[in-house]
């Protein structure tokens, strides 16, 4: 498993791809977001949207998924850690519609030591979500705390 | 549905409060088993044993809860056209099955767009609250439509 001093700043990894069915926009729709361009396609094709969107929170869920999954599947060289004390500029920069894949991807872009919790590091990454054209759908500044190496701990 | 609230009715410093979510544990696992698989937001143990203490909801989950608030109390009677991002989301504190959550709403800011005349981005801040403490802080971008658009 990897510290906080393992993580590089500049590491890049593609998370995999998601494929958004309608079905599955509107029953995110319904639970969380019941606004009615995502849950009721005939409100959403006389919205300005023309049919329905997901949720952005759909959206970035769905990295969040992908991100664990890219995780475990590391196996013992993921990271250790877990925790988020948040996250900053997220953008849905485009409406996301039933049928199409969007590819998700995490960057390394800071390290933050943490006076007040020593045990721990921050590190912050930039995050996005692109069609298979490459254009921007979902960006956004995550947060995440990370174990650092004990004294005297193997790799 | 009746739309009460165009651009036009919302001014900085002006407040709203809304919202009563029961938290679960079993729709706590659910999120998680879907977006969120780790074994503090699935399994009592695995989150007695992490930082967070006990089970607690993920972040997106906490979230998530937020938008259904907002949506039901307030989005559905904007004239809402769907969010452009968060500016800022701040995960306080875990929130753990049999909390109660609601939301306490100030605007920010509102911001004409050159690009959509007939529009413009309202700045909200949600405050979230369990029945003890606040748990999350979020800066959402909602672009609401002005009167007569």
């Amino acid at each position: 498993m990897m510290w906080f001093e393992d993580i590089t700043i500049g590491s890049k990894a593609n998370l995999g791809t998601h494929t958004f069915t309608q079905d599955e926009i509107i029953a995110f729709g319904k639970k969380y977001d019941p606004q009615p361009f995502h849950v009721d396609p005939l409100a959403a094709k006389r919205s300005s949207y023309g049919g329905i969107i997901a949720s952005g929170w759909h959206t970035v869920a769905i990295w969040m998924r992908l991100m664990i999954d890219f995780q475990k599947s590391l196996g013992g060289s993921g990271m250790r850690g877990g925790v988020s004390p948040g996250f900053e500029d997220l953008r849905w920069i485009k409406p996301v519609r039933p049928g199409m894949t969007l590819t998700y991807s995490t960057e390394t872009i800071e390290k933050v030591d943490l006076k007040s919790r020593p045990e721990l590091g921050l590190i912050k990454s930039r995050n996005e979500a692109r069609d298979e054209n490459g254009a921007l759908y979902m960006s956004f500044i995550g947060k995440g705390f990370v174990f650092r190496k004990p004294d005297g701990a193997t790799p | 549905m009746t739309t009460t609230y165009h651009f036009e009715d919302f001014k900085p410093g002006q407040r709203f409060g809304f919202g009563q979510y029961e938290v679960t544990k079993e729709e706590i696992i659910e999120f998680a088993r879907d977006f969120d698989p780790q074994p503090h937001h699935l399994d009592e143990e695995a989150g007695r044993n992490s930082i967070l203490g006990g089970l607690a909801a993920s972040g997106w989950h906490v979230c998530s809860m937020g938008m259904r608030m907002f949506a039901e109390a307030f989005a559905n009677q904007t004239a809402s056209r769907g969010g452009v991002g968060v500016e800022e989301c701040r995960w306080m504190k875990p929130v753990r099955p049999g909390d109660v959550l609601r939301i306490e709403m100030e605007v920010v800011e509102t911001r004409a767009l050159k690009s959509m005349p007939d529009a413009g981005i309202v700045k909200f801040r949600w405050d979230i609250f369990n029945q003890r403490e606040q748990v999350a802080s979020l800066t959402l971008l909602p672009i609401v439509s002005k009167r007569g658009a």
